[in-house]
């Protein structure tokens, strides 16, 4: 039997883990290192936090406030220009994708017939290129979706069929999109992105299929579960990094005709 | 780990458009979770009031660079530690240290005395102090993962986004740190 180390055993402290509690019920030794382990951390006492009463943020906004600068105009435009440049980039980047695809189109079209005529090949003659339906998904648009939708479930109410038919109507629509995420995380070997993509797909699939339909326990159950696994959290650090490096494009080719 | 503000998106559009008093809101309903952390990393109260200032001001120098689809609480808290890391890190506070460990008055209690009889050490003045002692005792990348971690029940990928490191590196930081505090702490587990 392969013991915990201690590294494990810290882990398990902080984030409870199924198989390490499986371990220890059946391990006395590592059951033991696990008690004095959890002895030592709880008993370290921290010295108490000081009070801070209601007027504490006003009194810190009165000792920063006289050194802040307004901030003026030019900045915002200069910020509303970056906006504009960010969308303008967008906008061509998709204008190009739809000149290349009807370029393509047109070029098939014109093609096919000629190549028949002028060589007169036989029927059996490789037919031309199929054209490809090209689903193209941009990850960070996918985990700014799957944010919104986590940010929107964590705050429902319950008890509001009209706040929960929306979001299951988003969370299947959020589900095939995801699948080809996951799909692409694993190709490009990216652990956790691929871990953050199964999470969200288990939540995606409870939310859109729930045997029963989604009851206000059962959204009751999920944001829990929201709450207690900081599924929200990753999903907003692979955001911000995503968003770092340049846009990630999924391209996902599918067989047959548009 | 922060409180979510509704209004804080409103009101950073209110700053980015010139009013500089709506940064007055966000400073009074953060102040407090930012003090906290920083209380918790710097462990002395003037220090952590410092921290809160210093990384609100921060906070509005780069407030034109703020996601404006993030969460400000979860922002501003990041700035808060990172202040908090630098002010533990910085030459001032292990100046500080040494002169605290230096003074003999001090050093009666700070420093582990093995000769230290077990009715002694089971002061719970001289108890704080010894693991106030073995918290200093960490580097301050593994003090403020241990505190975010142990105190701030952040999870390994909120310690490496707060402190701008690799998750792998949150994790070993939070280990060793665990393992430093134990063996320093060795000598009260007999009295325990």
């Amino acid at each position: 039997m392969k013991h915990l180390n201690e590294e494990e055993l810290i882990e398990h402290y902080y984030k409870s883990n199924a198989s390490a509690e499986r371990h220890l019920d059946h391990c006395a030794e590592c059951a033991a290192a696990f008690v004095a382990l959890h002895s030592d951390l709880a008993a370290i006492e921290f010295p108490a936090l000081p009070n801070r009463d209601a007027a504490y943020g006003e009194r810190v906004w009165a000792s920063i406030s006289a050194s802040l600068p307004r901030l003026e105009a030019p900045k915002q435009n200069r910020l509303g220009w970056r906006l504009l440049r960010g969308l303008s980039y967008a906008s061509a980047f998709g204008l190009l994708l739809a000149c290349a695809f009807f370029a393509g189109r047109q070029w098939e079209h014109g093609h096919q017939p000629t190549t028949t005529v002028a060589v007169k090949q036989p029927q059996s003659q490789p037919a031309a290129k199929t054209p490809e339906r090209v689903v193209v998904v941009v990850l960070s648009d996918h985990l700014d979706r799957s944010e919104r939708l986590l940010v929107e479930l964590k705050h429902t109410d319950a008890n509001s069929q009209e706040m929960i038919n929306p979001l299951r109507d988003q969370a299947r629509s959020l589900l095939a999109a995801n699948q080809l995420c996951r799909r692409q995380a694993r190709k490009q070997d990216d652990p956790a992105l691929t871990a953050a993509l199964d999470r969200l797909d288990q939540l995606f699939n409870q939310l859109a299929n729930q045997p029963g339909g989604l009851t206000p326990a059962a959204i009751t159950r999920l944001q829990d579960q929201l709450n207690s696994d900081s599924l929200l959290f990753e999903v907003r650090v692979l955001r911000s990094k995503v968003l770092d490096q340049k846009p990630a494009v999924i391209t996902r080719s599918y067989g047959g005709t548009i | 780990m922060v409180r979510m503000g509704k209004n804080d998106h409103a009101a950073v559009r209110a700053i980015l458009a010139g009013d500089k008093e709506a940064y007055g809101a966000l400073v009074a309903s953060h102040s407090e979770s930012l003090f906290r952390v920083a209380f918790r990393i710097t462990g002395n109260e003037a220090d952590a009031d410092d921290v809160v200032q210093e990384a609100f001001l921060r906070g509005y120098q780069k407030l034109e660079s703020f996601e404006r689809r993030s969460n400000f609480g979860t922002w501003i808290y990041r700035i808060a530690v990172r202040c908090a890391l630098d002010r533990i890190s910085a030459p001032r506070a292990e100046s500080r240290r040494v002169a605290e460990v230096s003074d003999p008055e001090q050093a009666e209690v700070q420093v582990a005395d093995s000769a230290a009889s077990p009715e002694r050490l089971l002061l719970s003045g001289e108890i704080l102090a010894l693991q106030k002692q073995a918290l200093r005792n960490l580097t301050p990348m593994e003090q403020a993962a241990f505190t975010l971690r142990h105190l701030e029940d952040c999870s390994t990928e909120e310690i490496a986004a707060a402190l701008s490191i690799a998750p792998n590196a949150a994790k070993q930081a939070v280990f060793r740190a665990v393992q430093k505090m134990r063996s320093q702490l060795a000598p009260l587990r007999m009295n325990r």
